[in-house]
């Protein structure tokens, strides 16, 4: 039932992937929850700490994305220990004078975390072992040489990334590192490695005889897995801004969480960014909202009996997700999040909506009167002072609301016209962008809100 | 192996010669630079060039068929490299490693690395050459060559090694570690992982110390715990076998959550938070102290707990219907589900194990150490999955056992009470197991080439 179902969704391409279905709805119940409980998450300062503290985790589940799409049931276990051998070499490095510059820092994180996952890759090729015997092996060998390496925590990160780690705007270099991480997956999904990548990941025999070549794509899915921890074991760098031998390692079994909440499956073929950033984002969120609500001593406990919780009730409703498919034959995951994106910004808005200032400023319009905006249609409209003046008051925001329209109608257009049927992943970049120019927007003109309050 | 003495052709045989006296060289001119004494060196030189001439014809020997007179084909030293640049890659690669390692540790290059070094090389040689003939038990009979190398090589190294004491102590730490191996194994045959017995472990161990501090009477208190202990199993199992093929992550879930849980419930009216203080009952601290006492034999009584449930386990997973079917249902579901053995009861009744075994490792661990910590079991997430793939328990399901896993957990012990006599520090140990698991794994677990299952 599950194997036929699977297949069937397999052969629709990945438009519709009702396993997003879950991590869209936590993500926008946890995220309407934690504003209602603390609106300072969404402030600049609020969305630039959460980026910062997420990243990390993001790229790790991203690294082992990348390689549990390839079958075999990789679970790539030391992806955890690898972040932390790349910090704690990294800090060495830098301490030693070496790896000043950000250009040989990142290429020196991407090489080592892609020699890791090839040497990694060829093992489970050519030796043919289970990959997860080859990671079990991976995570108590790095995790040894880490503490060899660095025996406590400490040492400086270099200095250009010192303030990275602030988190005190939404735009930092963290942010960046992760938008160009997830554009670059994006951009590899429209490439026809990738579809072999999939093949290969849900039935290996299948591509083998297909003629894909498996070796080549299963070293690639490694080196891409292998590039996303380097860039993981940055973006902790900067979170952590000195090195620690530890903290890398707890990263395997979040990360692991993550990859799960994010509906991609461990067995291999299917999983994405989207998904993946979505689990992480729900781990963080969970933790943020957890925070909130002060349980002292037990915080730790909580979080993680929420953690364990959540994690074995979202992978139970996946059963359900045959019987909804039966009922809902196309279902797209990105209306779903656009259509609970707009429930969940109502809600924000709500919760960091400034009432009492509202109140106190003087209006434009007053309390309104039921006779007269019945009456007002059907008279000669005189356009009087107060008009005008609630009408270029409302010109940005109309004029705002017909972009988006426009830009939304556009990209519908290009989407029904193009051959192509990834470019989804494009549209979804194209409105991050978006969200982001808004958010900038807000971050703006968020200086006489915060001044107000 | 139809004959003893294979013959092996002329250039391969010098070769081997060759090689032979390069080793012999480099080893005696490393034995005159540090000083060793004549005899020694020419004893070593001797012994390295026998055993290896020796080995290098048996070895080959292994793989020479019938001669095929190739007319036009590469040249015969050409066709030898080919055909046995594995065994030499290897072997160049160890004595490469060895070379280093003289090289850089001072006084590493004495008689007695050198016997270590010659009884590494006769292991490998036997096994491949001996291996062969154990089709079916193939990692039980590693394991073994690997244990006997490791403590012969231990106890001439190090002082006191293979003393009663340290034996004991490793006996000690083993059956610890291979209660908390049961679970992992059951389970495994079945083709599932069960993650969540670290978890299970440190809560048991606070757990049973907290009911101990609200005066529950011991043995009552350590029923209790061992009791949730299988009922957390049984939750494990049924979700597992609903989710399958999401065993890992399911039963990391619920460990999560176990350990959260149980952490809650003790430090609720607690000051200290996750530390629960108490008293030990003296029959617990007896059962798994160093000094413990076994009807008035000094030796802990874990060690005969454990003797006896791997006997029960391996004889009954053996010889009982029960125990059959366990091995049909790993090998393939369907095909068991067609004789009416119930998949569904298999995984409630083997994970349930899984949860009573760490429960008691978690109460036993207790009795050693006096004081509850919930980060007890934390090392056993992943030596638990190394003692059962080390022992060659495939985790694929139906292949292997617990007698397997019990020498796994030996080979894992010895090694790590190796590397502490050697003066290695944990972390180097650990760096150590990592790397040992793969050539491990990789003499008997390989699975077949992909073009083989089409």
């Amino acid at each position: 039932m599950t194997v036929a179902s699977t297949q069937l969704h397999e052969a629709k391409g990945g438009r519709s992937n009702p396993y997003l279905l879950m991590p869209i709805t936590l993500f926008f119940a946890l995220l309407a929850l934690a504003v209602l409980r603390a609106p300072s998450l969404m402030t600049s300062a609020g969305i630039g700490s959460a980026i910062i503290v997420a990243t990390p985790l993001i790229l790790a589940t991203y690294a082992l994305m990348a390689s549990a799409i390839s079958g075999r049931g990789t679970v790539d276990l030391s992806v955890g220990p690898l972040i932390g051998f790349v910090n704690v070499t990294l800090i060495q490095f830098s301490s030693a004078g070496l790896l000043e510059s950000p250009l040989a820092v990142f290429l020196y994180a991407i090489f080592i975390g892609a020699l890791y996952q090839l040497i990694f890759a060829l093992i489970v090729i050519y030796v043919r072992l289970q990959p997860i015997i080859v990671s079990l092996s991976g995570y108590l060998a790095l995790t040894g040489i880490n503490l060899v390496i660095l025996p406590r925590p400490g040492g400086v990160a270099p200095a250009f990334m010192a303030e990275w780690g602030y988190g005190t705007s939404i735009f930092s270099p963290v942010l960046v590192m992760l938008v160009l991480a997830s554009a670059a997956w994006l951009l590899f999904t429209a490439t026809a490695f990738y579809t072999h990548l999939r093949l290969m990941g849900s039935d290996e025999r299948a591509a083998y005889t297909a003629g894909v070549p498996i070796t080549i794509v299963r070293i690639g899915a490694h080196l891409i897995s292998g590039a996303f921890a380097g860039l993981a074991a940055i973006a902790f760098t900067a979170l952590i801004s000195s090195g620690d031998p530890s903290q890398g390692t707890t990263y395997t079994l979040i990360a692991v969480t993550a990859l799960v909440l994010g509906g991609a499956s461990l067995a291999g073929g299917r999983g994405g960014v989207f998904g993946s950033a979505l689990g992480a984002l729900n781990l963080y969120l969970i933790t943020f909202v957890l925070a909130t609500f002060n349980f002292g001593a037990v915080q730790s406990f909580v979080t993680n009996l929420a953690y364990g919780s959540i994690l074995v009730i979202s992978l139970l409703l996946t059963l359900l997700i045959p019987v909804i498919q039966r009922y809902i034959r196309n279902f797209s995951p990105f209306l779903y999040f656009v259509a609970l994106a707009v429930v969940v910004l109502g809600v924000i808005l709500h919760g960091t909506f400034d009432y009492t200032a509202f109140e106190a400023a003087s209006l434009p319009v007053g309390p309104m009167d039921l006779q007269a905006s019945l009456i007002a249609p059907l008279e000669i409209a005189v356009s009087s002072p107060e008009t005008e003046a609630l009408r270029a008051q409302a010109a940005p925001l109309i004029s705002a609301a017909l972009l988006l329209v426009v830009i939304a109608v556009f990209l519908r257009v290009a989407f029904a016209q193009t051959d192509r049927r990834r470019i989804g992943p494009a549209v979804a970049v194209v409105l991050a962008a978006l969200v982001l120019g808004g958010a900038w927007g807000m971050t703006q003109s968020t200086p006489d809100t915060e001044v107000s309050q | 192996m139809t004959d003893l003495a294979p013959q092996i052709s002329l250039p391969s045989r010098i070769l081997g010669l060759v090689i032979g006296l390069i080793l012999t060289a480099t080893g005696a001119g490393f034995g005159f630079a540090s000083g060793a004494s004549v005899q020694i060196v020419i004893l070593a030189a001797i012994a390295t060039l026998a055993l290896f001439v020796w080995g290098w014809r048996y070895v080959l020997g292994q793989f020479a068929g019938p001669a095929v007179a190739a007319a036009d084909g590469p040249s015969s030293v050409w066709q030898a490299w080919m055909r046995f640049r594995w065994p030499l890659l290897g072997l160049a690669l160890i004595l490469l490693a060895f070379l280093i390692l003289s090289l850089t540790v001072e006084g590493f290059f004495n008689i007695w690395n050198v016997i270590s070094l010659l009884i590494l090389l006769a292991i490998l040689v036997l096994t491949r050459t001996l291996g062969r003939q154990f089709q079916q038990n193939r990692s039980a009979f590693i394991g073994i060559m690997v244990l006997a190398g490791l403590f012969s090589v231990g106890s001439m190294n190090i002082e006191g090694f293979a003393s009663g004491n340290n034996i004991k102590s490793m006996l000690l730490f083993a059956s610890f570690l291979g209660l908390a191996s049961v679970g992992q194994t059951l389970v495994a045959l079945l083709g599932g992982l069960d993650l969540s017995i670290p978890f299970v472990i440190g809560g048991a161990n606070v757990g049973l110390l907290y009911l101990i501090s609200l005066e529950v009477p011991g043995w009552l208190a350590t029923i209790i715990v061992l009791l949730i202990g299988a009922l957390l199993g049984v939750v494990n199992g049924l979700l597992s076998y609903k989710l399958q093929a999401q065993a890992l992550i399911v039963t990391l879930g619920t460990g999560f959550a176990i350990s959260g849980g149980v952490q809650i419930i003790t430090s609720i009216g607690s000051a200290y938070s996750g530390n629960v203080f108490g008293t030990v009952p003296a029959w617990l601290s007896n059962l798994s102290a160093m000094n413990g006492t076994t009807f008035g034999i000094s030796f802990p009584p874990v060690i005969a707990i454990w003797a006896i449930i791997a006997l029960v386990l391996i004889v009954g997973m053996r010889v009982t219907l029960y125990g059959r079917f366990l091995y049909a249902l790993g090998v393939n579901r369907t095909s068991a589900s067609r004789v009416m053995i119930s998949e569904l009861s298999y995984w409630v009744v083997m994970y349930a194990l899984s949860g009573f075994f760490a429960a008691m490792t978690g109460c036993l661990l207790l009795g050693w150490s006096g004081g509850g910590f919930i980060g007890v079991g934390d090392q056993y997430l992943f030596l638990t999955l190394a003692a059962v793939v080390v022992g060659g328990t495939s985790l694929l399901g139906g292949a292997g056992g617990y007698g397997f896993t019990v020498i796994g957990v030996l080979v894992l012990q010895v090694l790590s009470s190796f590397l502490v006599g050697i003066g290695l520090d944990f972390e180097w140990q650990q760096f150590i197991f990592g790397l040992l698991i793969l050539p491990m794994v990789a003499l008997y677990a390989r699975s077949p080439h992909i073009r083989t299952q089409i």
